[in-house]
């Protein structure tokens, strides 16, 4: 039983961060019709920034409480790197066929990829002192570091947040608004370019926070980018793109599908999660909670 | 088959093959006679050398995940051609110049990248390429094309026995992937002959099945007995592996071998070290050290048969007794301010083998050398490398001593290296199909000349 129970916390660990990706991805569709194919490489950053920032803290001495108050900062900078490139490389494309905005949100994929090469080199970055300022548990003879559960944690809240700030708020009317018809939106006297920014920075937030939280249990490693940006695509065809209640469904079935692929179809866990996409697109091509 | 092998006790047939543990190996070493590599050439070229610089192409992987790899791989070659091109060049004339092509590109790109290379940028020699998806795209293209290369990795099998199994210019530096695990089953059936229980854990690509394969058809062997309890392919560049972690901890087996590689494999054991994996099993690994030496942190567990794709770890051969490798070391820990991995060394030789082979061509012909020449200088060549001694046989595949380890905290390194006293050493001939063996779909349909060589000749030991 206790197997059981570290299996199911580690899909949900895994789908905690698949969310955040996967929402941020969503939640810029949403809004800006716009498939950011630089999301996982914005992942990654957040990463890196991260296991860097904790690394100078080590280095200076921080007390390892100290460094949880780092993890922010690695979202943070992703938010920051998007409210800069939302309205100088991405908003001229608004209008242009979806070709161009693939091309252009691919050109990006390089340019973070390389850049995240150039900074901080080929070797691996750990953060892991994150990991162990915080007691690992006993579960029925087996170990489970009380990290993870955090990070579990961080996944809830912020589907929670993300849910109130969009649906209950005065701000999440105005995304809705404009995500519903930007030309009415705009009529009726709201800043969309305002809106456009704060959704592409949210949206980025989430992925940097994302890659800031997972960096301490693995490691920020060259191509983590891509690797995030295939499967969060899986979660949003199975969830519906466009939709947070999708991101969330979404990652929690690839969570616990490939954990059963593992545990049970090891020689098909590549393709399990493919075949669950393929098949939710032959009954609802829209995904799962999809419109349009 | 099994009917006619022998039975054989488990220590005697090690002996056979030539295990030795403490690192006491270097075996067939110093044939040539003292270090050649950093030897001015003393005597000058004979005959009329033009002074147009040679131009290599060397791919690897420059972006994404592999470059791991690639930033040493890019390392070694530079270094190489930075100290030929101190003495002057090629035959004291002639300098090195690189262009490199990004091996993350994709097989196809890859290979219109040698295409191009050759035709456009004209270039003399082609040398690198890590994966085993590339090596056989891009060897026939460099064979159509007559394209000098000497392969740096992409180590699978596949590339001689059946993409070209007759090569006329491509030559390979690494070790043959097979003997990868076959090397990591000596290492298990010398130090824990006593596991039962096994349990896998490989990426799902060419090199992990190839890795599951050998090192199991090896173990059989050399400790019958064993049951696969558990099997975990994780897609290469994986890095969340906490399932597969728990996975193999349900089934409780003795030992754990992984093929996992480069970041995959920091992000893989940090993670099995909090959830307690090294405590309650043996680990044992094909590449786990096959990263750039500082990849891997203090936190490494020790006593985990930690692999180096059986081809060089910077420690050996240590101290004072191999001169090359500590020289060797020192002089790219000053240039690059880290210490080297397999990749840089077969690297760095790959420009050494070539300079050698074309001083004795030169000597043999005068001038500069043909391709033709150049190559009847390396089929066969001797030479002394920082791994030890290298020999590239006329079939075009270099051999090297297999080599293994066990992980360590040495107070010297600010990572986990090697145990000193545990490194196994194998000759490699010992573990690899010998020359003109039959190659698969000839006269069996093994995956590998390998696989069929061990099946065929390898008894089952008792004991």
């Amino acid at each position: 039983m206790a197997f059981l129970t570290i299996q199911i916390l580690n899909s949900l660990l895994y789908a905690s961060v698949l969310f955040l990706i996967a929402a941020g991805l969503s939640l810029i569709f949403g809004v800006m019709r716009i498939i950011n194919l630089a999301h996982g490489s914005l992942y990654a950053v957040g990463a890196y920034v991260t296991a860097w920032l904790v690394g100078r803290g080590i280095a200076l001495g921080l007390p390892s409480g100290w460094l949880f108050l780092l993890l922010p900062f690695g979202a943070l900078s992703v938010a920051l790197i998007g409210i800069v490139i939302e309205p100088l490389l991405l908003r001229p494309f608004y209008r242009r066929a979806e070709e161009y905005q693939l091309l252009v949100t691919f050109g990006l994929i390089q340019i973070l990829e390389d850049s995240i090469r150039l900074i901080w080199g080929g070797t691996p970055l750990s953060a892991d002192a994150l990991m162990d300022a915080l007691p690992i548990i006993h579960v029925g003879g087996l170990l489970y570091p009380a990290y993870n559960l955090v990070v579990i944690g961080i996944g809830v809240v912020a589907a929670l947040a993300l849910w109130v700030a969009i649906y209950h708020t005065k701000f999440g009317v105005m995304l809705r608004a404009t995500s519903q018809d930007r030309r009415m939106a705009s009529a009726l006297g709201l800043n969309v370019g305002l809106v456009y920014v704060m959704a592409f920075g949210i949206g980025c937030f989430m992925a940097g926070l994302g890659g800031a939280i997972v960096v301490p249990t693995q490691a920020a490693v060259l191509g983590m980018g891509i690797d995030a940006l295939v499967i969060a695509f899986v979660v949003v065809v199975i969830g519906g793109l466009g939709s947070l209640k999708g991101a969330l469904v979404g990652a929690l079935v690839v969570s616990f599908v490939r954990t059963a692929g593992i545990q049970f179809f090891p020689e098909l866990e590549l393709a399990v999660l493919y075949l669950i996409a393929a098949l939710v697109l032959l009954v609802r091509p829209t995904g799962l909670f999809g419109t349009a | 088959m099994e009917k006619t092998t022998p039975s054989v006790n488990r220590r005697a047939f090690l002996n056979t093959l030539g295990v030795t543990v403490g690192g006491t190996g270097l075996i067939g070493a110093g044939l040539v006679g003292g270090s050649q590599l950093l030897k001015a050439a003393q005597d000058p070229a004979k005959g009329r050398v033009p002074d147009t610089p040679f131009k290599t192409g060397h791919m690897t992987f420059l972006t994404g995940a592999g470059a791991v790899l690639g930033e040493p791989s890019i390392k070694g070659h530079t270094m190489a051609a930075e100290e030929i091109n101190a003495q002057g060049g090629l035959l004291g004339k002639r300098k090195i110049e690189t262009i490199t092509a990004d091996e993350a590109a994709g097989t196809d790109a890859c290979v219109k990248e040698v295409r191009r290379m050759k035709l456009d940028a004209k270039i003399d020699m082609f040398t690198g390429v890590i994966s085993s998806g590339t090596s056989p795209a891009v060897g026939p293209v460099a064979e159509e094309l007559g394209l000098l290369t000497i392969l740096t990795d992409g180590c699978t099998d596949f590339l001689f026995d059946k993409a070209i199994p007759n090569p006329k210019y491509v030559f390979r530096i690494t070790n043959i992937q097979s003997s990868d695990g076959i090397t990591a089953a000596i290492g298990v059936a010398q130090t824990w002959p006593h596991v039962r229980k096994i349990a896998h854990i490989h990426p799902d690509y060419a090199y992990g099945r190839n890795a599951y394969e050998h090192f199991t058809l090896a173990l059989e062997r050399l400790v019958p007995g064993t049951e696969i309890v558990s099997e975990s392919w994780p897609k290469l560049f994986t890095t969340d592996f906490t399932a597969h972690i728990t996975k193999i901890m349900s089934a409780q087996p003795d030992l754990l071998v992984a093929s996992v590689w480069g970041g995959d494999y920091v992000a893989f054991y940090k993670q099995a070290l909090r959830y307690g994996l090294f405590d309650k099993m043996k680990v044992a690994s094909t590449i786990a050290f096959g990263v750039a030496p500082h990849a891997i942190g203090k936190d490494h567990p020790e006593g985990v048969l930690a692999g180096v794709h059986s081809n060089y770890y910077f420690t050996y051969p240590g101290g004072d007794r191999w001169p090359l490798n500590k020289s060797f070391v020192q002089r790219y820990f000053k240039r690059w301010n880290e210490y080297p991995n397999f990749q840089s060394e077969g690297a760095y030789m790959a420009l050494y083998l070539l300079k050698s082979a074309i001083e004795r061509a030169n000597k043999l012909t005068g001038g500069w050398p043909e391709d033709e020449a150049i190559i009847s200088q390396l089929e066969g060549i001797g030479i002394d490398a920082p791994s030890g001694y290298l020999y590239m046989r006329p079939d075009h595949q270099a051999y090297k001593d297999a080599v293994t380890g066990f992980s360590k905290n040495l107070p010297g390194y600010e990572f986990a290296s090697w145990d000193p006293a545990r490194i196994i050493t194998i000759p490699i001939r010992n573990i690899t199909a010998p020359l003109g063996w039959p190659k698969p779909g000839t006269t069996h349909n093994e995956s590998t000349a390998a696989a069929n060589w061990i099946k065929t000749t390898w008894p089952k030991v008792v004991g």
